[in-house]
């Protein structure tokens, strides 16, 4: 069966996209996302290697151990407030880019920054036609 | 190869969406936006130089080859972390990532061929040369426009 | 696999595109560009590039019903040509062959409607009309009075060689989309785009100067231009005195109309229009595009001469760049109106009052009894369902219940029909009022040639089989005259083009041969060594001394104006996404996905005082009925104005009947209303 290391995991859904037996259970409601490993018997170890954060390792099962669960408050975007994804992953998304190109904007959810990036291309054009438009 | 859009000639008819989703099995990479009620402008991989997603991805899925930033479904684990780190917000995962492949195998993005309004193309010198010509023209009318 | 690419023109609007339909194993797979093609240039817009989802749909009709009870019965093509030559052949023996109508259908061929017209005519109605009444019937009237022809003067693709550009009434960016790369190109090379509409759309994006007219006042508008015009000396005096008449009486009939005035009726501020005029005038090469915001009116026909009035007077006509350009929406429906499914017209624009017209197609087709006066036209044959002046109608691919105003009353006015037959791909609305109901095949199932709005006719070739037992409407309409008696031999499209060639003059030179290897040809092609004629009116027009005629319009308001009951004016019109009733874009998924819902659009500070947020339901009321939509706040709108689309069933409940005397087109563009949050 799989263990967990909760201060690793980032709550990305890897192990749970890979597992070929739907062991690795997910939930999600507008505020937080929860994986569940159910106690898994096979000899497979795709989720361990395939684990971004390197947080799951595979361990011979234990009928008396809880399955393993973590959830995750999902971060609420600074510009709409709607909230899309779990702090570690924003936290090593941040860490991963350089310093250069001031990261800040991955506390903005991905549809804010489509939005800003349409406003930007277009913000002289749009002010041009409205003046037109009188 | 990238490609450009001229926003001036933008009509935001969702063709390029319609176009996309059509030649990639129903998963488009593109996304138009509108900007109020005075324009729109399609959104779209910029095949950046320093590619945030390739960065951010573990596995090697996202990678620069030339000028693209070319994506390997089978090293993707779908753990989304492309996604937040698109700078633009135009890696799309859904259980696997997805993006803009240049329409890889066509002899043209399939959204440069058939955007209507002739708004994308993928000849940053012809919007260059547009612009030279709106300028030369507005400079020879006084500037009145 | 082998796949192979079969040309197809698509089944949309006016433009005419072309594509490659991909084919493996019988089955349409794919769509591949046409980079040469003469007006798209391989470009397609969300519609072309979603048109093969509608071919393996799963509603599509695949074999032929009648009414069972409540539900529908299958039957044979043999029981179901019996119903249909039973039912039409008793109406005519019963009550007179004038108590049947015909609809033809702007989404068929050429052939097709040639072969619908001559069937109608052939059992003696002379009521055949079709949908081309609903978008540019005052086109037809107006162009072939003032001009001597009902078509674009020019091609699409010349619309780059102009220096000004002036857009009215039409929303081309998202109806004709691939247009807008032409007005794109000449507006690189410096050319001036004029954009006059009362809303604001993808269209006025591209304007220089947009003037926002209120609904109905197009005349004014084009009067008080044309006043200005001839105030500052812009016309062209030597082409006016060598090619018009009517001239004087003109510049008499606007002597008022100045642009201060114009102003007054229509909104636009005075030095709007006097811009407008001079940047219209005094351009090397301009350019009028129009579309049904000209058409759509109780003063249709006089808005067309108002349009053509403008192009005569600068001579801003029959030289690349210039022209006048009737936008047409469906893309046969320029071919449906050259094959004479018109009211008031045989094949090739012969007058059905003219007995000289009555004798040729007399001998031409061996029949001695042909209808010799006009009929009904597609709305008038409503009414008469209504009255039972019209026992029985036979309607191909058109969806009257959803395009025609006042749509409950259509509905029950199609089921007081003795016997109705509806022809379709799919179970419309329309169809749903029928007794019986005939599957036919779509455009990439069949052959045959489209003529798109600037008069190219192209050759579109059948990629795939009808779904089930559907059969191409070239077959079906063999079958149903030739069960009436009538001797329609036609093994194919060829055979009936072939015909087409010998009694339409403009198609004589048209042939089957041609097309196939030289593409598309322009009408008018009178000869077999003939090029076609893309740019018209270059050597005079074809009317008495070779003159084109100016006609004084007097404005004259809408039908309805806004009052306290109703104080808004509705206008209604298309978006991208969908095509005309939405029989076809309702049912495309990557279509009706991206525009699920119908809509009212409306100012923001109006709908403040209704208490109407953006996104809020609600009902918007005529005299004539109730429609729900969901607001959608723009400062795109004028106040006092609204816009619904008439893609959704709801929005032609609440248009009115009041109709152009001459053209009968209905003013879909002008209905008073009120609106109200729903709770």
């Amino acid at each position: 069966m799989i263990r967990v290391d909760p201060s690793l995991c980032i709550g990305c859904l890897s192990c749970s996209n890979v597992c070929p037996s739907q062991n690795i259970l997910r939930t999600e409601t507008v505020e937080e996302r929860r994986i569940r490993w159910k106690r898994c018997r096979e000899e497979c170890d795709l989720c361990v290697e395939l684990c971004p954060a390197r947080a799951l390792t595979l361990v011979p099962i234990d009928e008396s151990a809880p399955e393993p669960e973590v959830s995750f408050p999902l971060v609420g975007c600074r510009i709409c407030g709607r909230r899309y994804a779990p702090e570690p992953m924003l936290r090593r998304v941040e860490a991963a880019l350089p310093k250069s190109q001031s990261p800040e904007w991955v506390w903005d959810c991905p549809a804010c920054r489509r939005r800003a990036e349409a406003e930007r291309t277009t913000g002289e054009m749009v002010a041009a036609r409205r003046r037109r438009r009188g | 190869m990238a490609f450009y859009v001229d926003i001036r000639r933008c009509i935001g008819c969702r063709s390029c969406e319609v176009a996309c989703e059509r030649v990639h099995g129903g998963r488009g990479h593109v996304q138009v936006h509108f900007v109020g009620d005075s324009a729109s402008v399609p959104l779209f991989c910029h095949h950046c130089e320093e590619a945030s997603c390739a960065t951010a991805c573990s596995f090697g899925a996202l990678f620069k080859e030339g000028e693209r930033t070319a994506f390997d479904v089978e090293k993707c684990t779908g753990c989304g972390l492309c996604s937040l780190a698109c700078p633009f917000g135009v890696v799309w995962t859904d259980k696997i990532a997805h993006k803009c492949d240049l329409c890889d195998g066509r002899p043209e993005p399939t959204c440069v061929a058939t955007c209507p309004a002739d708004a994308l193309s993928t000849d940053f010198d012809l919007l260059a040369r547009r612009a030279r010509s709106r300028a030369a023209r507005a400079a020879a009318q006084g500037g009145r426009r | 696999m082998t796949k192979v690419l079969v040309p197809t023109v698509c089944p949309y609007c006016g433009a005419g595109c072309g594509f490659f339909v991909a084919v493996e194993r019988e089955r349409a797979v794919g769509i591949e560009y046409m980079p040469d093609h003469p007006v798209g240039e391989g470009a397609l817009c969300s519609k072309g590039n979603a048109s093969l989802e509608i071919l393996h749909h799963q509603e599509r009709l695949t074999s032929p019903l009648k009414r069972k009870g409540d539900g529908w019965a299958k039957m044979t093509w043999d029981e179901a040509i019996g119903l249909v030559a039973r039912g039409i052949g008793e109406a005519i023996r019963e009550d007179g062959p004038d108590k049947v109508a015909f609809l033809a259908s702007s989404k068929c061929t050429n052939e097709e409607n040639y072969l619908i017209q001559k069937l109608a005519r052939l059992l003696g109605t002379p009521h055949i009309d079709n949908c081309a009444r609903l978008c540019h019937a005052p086109s037809v009237v107006g162009l072939n009075r003032s001009l001597g022809a009902a078509g674009m003067t020019n091609p699409i693709p010349d619309v780059a060689n102009s220096r000004c550009i002036f857009i009215i009434g039409s929303n081309l960016a998202e109806n004709h989309p691939v247009i807008s790369r032409w007005v794109h190109r000449a507006k690189d090379a410096g050319a001036v785009v004029i954009v006059a509409d009362p809303r604001a759309t993808p269209t006025s994006w591209m304007a220089d100067i947009f003037l926002q007219l209120t609904p109905g006042t197009d005349v004014a508008l084009l009067n008080g231009i044309a006043h200005q015009i001839i105030k500052e000396g812009l016309m062209d005096r030597e082409y006016i005195a060598e090619r018009t008449r009517g001239f004087e009486e003109f510049e008499e009939s606007i002597r008022e109309f100045t642009p201060e005035k114009a102003a007054e009726i229509t909104g636009v501020p005075a030095e709007e229009i006097i811009r407008a005029a001079r940047a219209y005038a005094s351009s090397p090469a301009s350019t009028i595009l129009y579309s049904m915001g000209i058409t759509q009116h109780t003063t249709g026909t006089e808005n067309v001469q108002a349009v053509s009035n403008l192009a005569l007077i600068t001579g801003q006509i029959g030289r690349p760049g210039t022209g006048v350009m009737p936008l047409r929406g469906q893309n046969n429906v320029q071919g449906a109106c050259d094959m004479g499914a018109l009211a008031e017209f045989y094949p090739g624009y012969r007058r059905a009052d003219d007995p000289g017209t009555i004798e040729f197609f007399s001998a031409a087709w061996e029949a001695p009894a042909l209808p010799t006066s006009p009929g009904l036209t597609a709305t008038e044959m409503i009414g008469a369902a209504a009255s039972g002046d019209i026992r029985a109608m036979y309607i191909v691919g058109e969806d009257p219940a959803n395009s025609d105003p006042s749509s409950l009353s259509v509905k029950s006015a199609l089921e007081a029909l003795d016997f109705l037959v509806v022809q379709d791909i799919f179970m419309t609305a329309t169809a749903q009022a029928a007794d019986v109901v005939l599957p036919a095949a779509a455009w990439a199932e069949k052959e045959g040639s489209f003529t798109n709005t600037e008069r190219r006719v192209q050759w579109s070739s059948k990629a795939v089989e009808p779904p089930g037992s559907a059969l191409p409407d070239l077959e079906i309409i063999c079958m149903v005259a030739r069960s009436l008696g009538l001797d329609f031999d036609y093994p194919d499209a060829a055979s009936v083009l072939a015909e087409i060639n010998r009694t339409v003059p403009q198609y004589a030179g048209i042939t089957r041969e041609r097309l196939a290897k030289e593409g598309g040809l322009v009408w008018p092609c009178p000869s077999c060594d003939h090029p076609g004629t893309p740019i018209l009116h270059s050597s005079g027009f074809r009317l008495a001394d070779g003159r084109a005629y100016i006609v004084p319009v007097p404005y004259r308001p809408a039908a309805e104006g806004q009052s306290p009951e109703y104080p808004f004016l509705l206008t209604t019109g298309r978006i991208a996404l969908h095509h005309n009733a939405g029989s076809m874009t309702r049912r495309s998924p990557s279509l009706i996905g991206r525009a699920p819902d119908l809509f009212v659009e409306i100012n923001p500070a109006d709908a403040e005082k209704l208490g109407i947020g953006d996104g809020d339901l609600v009902d918007v009321s005529t005299e004539r009925g109730v429609a729900q939509a969901a607001a959608r706040l723009t400062e795109g709108m004028k106040r006092g104005v609204v816009f619904m689309p008439f893609h959704f069933p709801g929005t032609n409940i609440l248009t009115t009947e009041a109709a152009d005397p001459e053209a009968r087109i209905p003013e879909f563009k002008v209905s008073a209303c009120r609106i109200a949050r729903r709770n």
